[in-house]
């Protein structure tokens, strides 16, 4: 791989980087200008080879770090209880009623977006599937 | 539900996302925390979204540790919510939030709704929240849960079946409980 290919990849790369996460990592213009006006030799393409693994490292590692910042809660662990207590065919009925159906098909617009189901506690609200 | 939501939406475009309110959390479930739960879910599924991840870098950059403020949290989520064709949100035990909270929630999904119509929000708790849900979604679609006696003694007898302690039980325990708790359910 020449350099100018590596160059070009690494460009390529931090620009679909850029739009997908809509950051600036590196500036697609000015980073080739940067190493031309450095000393292009330092610049070989295992340099850009550690570049672009950066890149990916930090979208990677920025993952879990941005999940805990939007939510330190974690409503998947309940979920997987609910379902291994749940009993298969309990609270079908709910799917077969006509106000599921109007709500889940959205026909009613915003007017009729939510559904709410109430009941005392122990009636298995949270168990209908 | 969220299972059978799940299940039935395999199309391109269409999202589930859910979160069970428990009173013995309820510190931690403030709303902006319950909203950041359901836009987890949304982001787990395609990658972080650039709007999020920007939002993010801005926030590492001005303050370390910042937590998200309930107006960040429901700006990001609209945006979210608006990149796909439909989102539907499940949340369990409105009952079991703050009352504070309650009312932070049941605003902030109308706020989604209004911005992406097409979302639809299922929820479920005790009676008494009736009067909060309408008060915010007043045309809202709205089952009373009561389970049928045939369920109740199906999962009963499931449950019998599990008893670790088999040498409690008698013939005449099992029917008592077979007959008393239905009865007694079908009463609330």
């Amino acid at each position: 791989m020449t350099l100018d290919i590596a160059i070009a990849l690494l460009v390529a790369i931090s620009c679909i980087y850029d739009q997908h996460f809509g950051q600036t990592t590196m500036n697609c213009a000015a980073y080739p200008h940067s190493i031309n006006t450095g000393n292009s030799n330092s610049y070989n393409v295992t340099n850009i080879h550690n570049n672009i693994t950066n890149v990916k490292k930090v979208i990677a590692d920025e993952n879990p770090e941005v999940m805990r910042w939007l939510s330190p809660l974690d409503p998947g662990r309940r979920h997987q209880d609910v379902r291994t207590d749940r009993l298969d065919g309990v609270g079908n009925w709910l799917l077969e009623t006509n106000e599921f159906r109007e709500w889940r098909s959205s026909e009613g617009g915003v007017d009729r977006a939510v559904l709410f189901c109430y009941g005392n506690p122990g009636v298995g609200k949270t168990f209908l599937r | 539900m969220i299972d059978s939501l799940c299940d039935e939406s395999g199309e391109e475009g269409v999202a589930v996302a859910g979160f069970y309110c428990d009173f013995r959390d309820q510190q931690e479930q403030t709303t902006a925390n319950i909203m950041g739960a359901i836009l987890k879910q949304l982001v787990a599924r395609g990658g972080v979204l650039g709007h999020v991840q920007t939002a993010f870098q801005k926030a590492k950059m001005e303050l370390c540790g910042r937590g998200l403020r309930l107006p960040d949290t429901v700006q990001m989520l609209k945006r979210a919510v608006a990149t796909l064709h439909q989102v539907f949100i499940c949340i369990d035990a409105l009952d079991e939030c703050l009352p504070k909270h309650l009312l932070e929630l049941l605003e902030s999904l109308k706020e989604i709704v209004r911005e992406s119509p097409r979302t639809r929000i299922f929820v479920t708790g005790r009676p008494h929240v009736e009067v909060e849900v309408i008060r915010y979604f007043a045309t809202g679609v709205i089952v009373p849960i009561s389970p049928s006696t045939h369920e109740i003694k199906r999962y009963l007898e499931k449950k019998l079946e599990m008893d670790t302690a088999r040498d409690a039980m008698s013939d005449d325990l099992r029917a008592d409980i077979l007959r008393i708790i239905p009865e007694r359910i079908s009463e609330m």
